[in-house]
């Protein structure tokens, strides 16, 4: 049990030794049980205002919300029930389970109905974190939270954080007026997040401990920034297998933790190299083929290439000019991050396939997008008709086909333009 | 008897994340295709399981 439950045992301690218990306190003294209806202690009342003459041990020690029909009881009768953020039974805040408390319900009906609200447009994440700012907290009512210094450095960051962060929304109250000074408190905010998921401790205490963890917190965060990019980059390049195996031995460190201790810290390390490493290897992307804009013109068909490769940026095959004889011309196309654009003569029937992690792809006037993008355009050409296949495979970006100059196709600049024609070089045409 | 006591945060934490890296491995080896389908549930149980674990851990 805490502390605070044992308060009724506090007063007798200043008891004169040996002598009996007083089951009525003098006529002078205020009564124990029931106060005065001027002085009658709320729930919030700190400990230390109890009377001299101790609460009976079956009460509830104050600062404590009452249970559920507590209001019943003697002179907590009249007094109002007021709502904790629970210190108990929290998962994230308390405020879950401080309305459970309050309205005596199950707190897991209320956190399902805070998760399903969270999807009704948000209104559960802003309810939450306003419950959070303004419903004070059990323990810091009782007088054992942590310091109004980190209260207020906590409400001051999150007002920063809101400030900086609602432009970027274009909600009413745009307007960068937060400044650089906003943007460094948002980032002790987030140092201070960051400090609270890796050691499980609240950022309690005077503000020089507050600031020192938030520090703390940041260094972790910028370890995890590092290793994140380390991850992505050192599996677009190949070494896929090495972050791999990296995770796995982090992840059984971090399970031996568990009983010889001391792990907890490499949790968020190891999910920000897994996590990154996972994205590209989803995406499959791989920058072997160098960064920068490369343009393919081929003047003729034997120019052409088979296999079109870049790592980042913009890829563009033009085969306008190639005079393409009649019959099949495969082209690969392997761009990690970017845009790939195939420019072709009308005359030519073009059959695609293409997977991209996500992105898009625009076969004339055809498009699609997301993630997992798995493009299937099979088409038959006809007679002494020249046909080029296409198979790309993108990470993260787009693949564009089309008959108009590359250099005015964009990868936001997808469907029928004036000069594309479609597939009308193939069998059934554009719709076939 | 001095036994210390199991957390069980870095042990959901450790063998969710070994279990991840192990799929990157597979994948790697292609031994299996990940996808972002396969890699979007497979990130939000891992994350949710050491998450609930820190919450029930509180809890206690």
């Amino acid at each position: 049990m805490e502390s605070r439950d044992q308060d009724p045992a506090a007063p007798q301690a200043g008891e004169p030794p040996g002598e009996p218990p007083t089951p009525e306190p003098p006529a002078t003294e205020p009564p124990t049980t029931e106060p005065p209806a001027t002085e009658r202690p709320t729930t919030a009342a700190p400990a230390t205002e109890a009377p001299a003459g101790g609460a009976p041990p079956h009460e509830p020690p104050a600062g404590d919300p009452p249970p559920t029909g507590a209001a019943s009881t003697g002179g907590a009768a009249d007094a109002p029930r007021r709502l904790y953020r629970s210190r108990d039974d929290r998962m994230v805040a308390g405020v879950c389970g401080g309305l459970a408390r309050y309205f005596g319900i199950d707190p897991v009906i209320v956190r399902v109905a805070a998760v399903a609200l969270v999807f009704a447009g948000g209104a559960g994440l802003l309810a939450y974190l306003a419950a959070w700012l303004l419903v004070p907290d059990e323990a810091a009512a009782a007088g054992r939270g942590p310091g109004r210094t980190a209260t207020v450095a906590g409400a001051v960051l999150l007002v920063f954080a809101v400030t900086t962060i609602v432009p970027f929304w274009g909600g009413p109250f745009g307007g960068n007026w937060g400044g650089p000074f906003a943007g460094l408190l948002c980032l002790a905010l987030l140092g201070l997040g960051v400090w609270w998921l890796a050691s499980g401790e609240h950022p309690a205490g005077s503000a020089r401990d507050v600031l020192r963890r938030a520090g703390l917190g940041l260094a972790i965060l910028a370890l995890c920034g590092i290793l994140a990019v380390g991850a992505a980059w050192a599996t677009a390049v190949g070494g896929g297998t090495v972050v791999a195996v990296v995770v796995i031995v982090a992840g059984v460190w971090v399970a031996a933790g568990a009983v010889l201790g001391g792990t907890r810290w490499l949790i968020l390390p190891a999910l920000a190299l897994a996590l990154p490493a996972g994205v590209v290897s989803a995406a499959n992307i791989d920058v072997d083929g160098g960064i920068g804009d490369r343009q393919y013109r081929p003047a003729a068909a034997t120019a052409v290439h088979p296999v079109y490769r870049l790592g980042v940026g913009r890829l563009v095959v033009d085969l306008r000019n190639a005079d393409l004889g009649a019959g099949d011309r495969r082209i690969d196309l392997k761009l990690g991050i970017g845009e790939a654009v195939v420019a072709v003569d009308p005359g030519v029937c073009v059959t695609t396939h293409a997977r991209i992690g996500a992105g898009e792809v625009g076969v004339f006037d055809r498009t699609s997008g997301g993630i997992d993008v798995d493009w299937q355009d099979d088409r038959t050409a006809l007679s002494r008709t020249p046909r080029v296949v296409i198979d790309a495979n993108i990470g993260v970006g787009a693949l564009r086909v089309t008959q108009d100059d590359p250099q005015a196709v964009s990868g936001h600049d997808f469907g029928t333009t004036a000069a594309d024609g479609g597939n009308d070089a193939c069998v059934g045409g554009r719709n076939g | 008897m001095d036994r210390r006591r199991l957390d069980p945060v870095p042990l959901v934490a450790g063998l969710g994340i070994a279990a991840f890296g192990a799929i990157l491995l597979l994948d790697q080896l292609d031994v299996l295709d990940l996808r972002f389908a396969a890699l979007g549930p497979l990130a939000c149980a891992v994350l949710g399981a050491i998450l609930l674990a820190t919450g029930l851990a509180r809890r206690d």
